[in-house]
């Protein structure tokens, strides 16, 4: 199963409203922006279409992989045979990465992908703040085409620091 | 037998050999970002089957954590 196929879905996913938006995000958006680092899974931040509620479900979500015949495995579906976690924006920094990503091309097919100026922020939030997190923002940070300007107004911003 | 250095022999690396050590790393580094990326994420599959028996030595892998069987 080509990987392609997996960025392909994530398109069908918002071209049929099972999304309104989606970003690859953690270390698969790396990938895209500096070198291979090792990963087991496909992180999605994804914008859900408006839901009645305080709970964020992602019934619709789980509905369409099973009607593709993608399974669910714990926290994960397997899109194209590649373990993929969805995860709900769940909060302005999150949404803000979603909504400014970077369109990119592999093998032909547009895909979304979170800028490594949000990476860094996402990688320094408090609740995500492992020695790991840490060091992957440190790398990027090294990036020679990183908008360091951006990406000290976005820790500004979202109260956040090295 | 204990090492004993030896006073005449300059114990420290020449001027410039740590920067350079540094510089040919961080072009290491770009050349990798550099890559196409269908040879990048074949790489991340090279590191999985690289770090998952070092992973499954400090704690049991999760079900996910395997490496991927798909072309790049």
């Amino acid at each position: 199963m080509p990987f392609v196929d997996t960025l392909r879905s994530l398109n069908t996913m918002k071209a049929e409203g099972v999304i309104e938006e989606y970003a690859i995000a953690g270390a698969m958006a790396i990938v895209f922006w500096a070198e291979p680092v090792p990963t087991f899974d496909l992180d999605v931040l994804v914008r859900l279409p408006q839901q009645g509620g305080d709970l964020v479900r992602l019934e619709g979500i789980y509905r369409w992989a099973m009607a593709r015949g993608y399974a669910a495995q714990d926290e994960h579906i397997l899109v194209e045979g590649l373990p993929t976690q969805f995860l709900p924006s769940p909060d302005s920094l999150a949404r803000e990465a979603v909504s400014s990503a970077a369109e990119v091309d592999y093998q032909g097919v547009a895909v979304r992908v979170v800028r490594p100026e949000y990476l860094i922020a996402l990688y320094l939030q408090p609740t995500a703040r492992t020695v790991k997190r840490r060091e992957r923002a440190a790398m990027l940070l090294e990036l020679p085409s990183l908008n360091r300007a951006l990406v000290d107004e976005i820790l500004s911003r979202h109260g956040l620091s090295f | 037998m204990a090492f004993r250095s030896d006073p005449s022999v300059e114990a420290f690396p020449p001027d410039g050999l740590v920067e350079q050590l540094r510089q040919g790393k961080a072009a290491l580094h770009q050349r990798h970002a550099n890559l196409p990326l269908p040879e990048k994420v074949r790489l991340v599959m090279e590191l999985q089957r690289i770090v998952l028996p070092l992973i499954a030595r400090q704690r049991p892998l999760r079900s996910w954590e395997r490496p991927w069987e798909i072309e790049p």
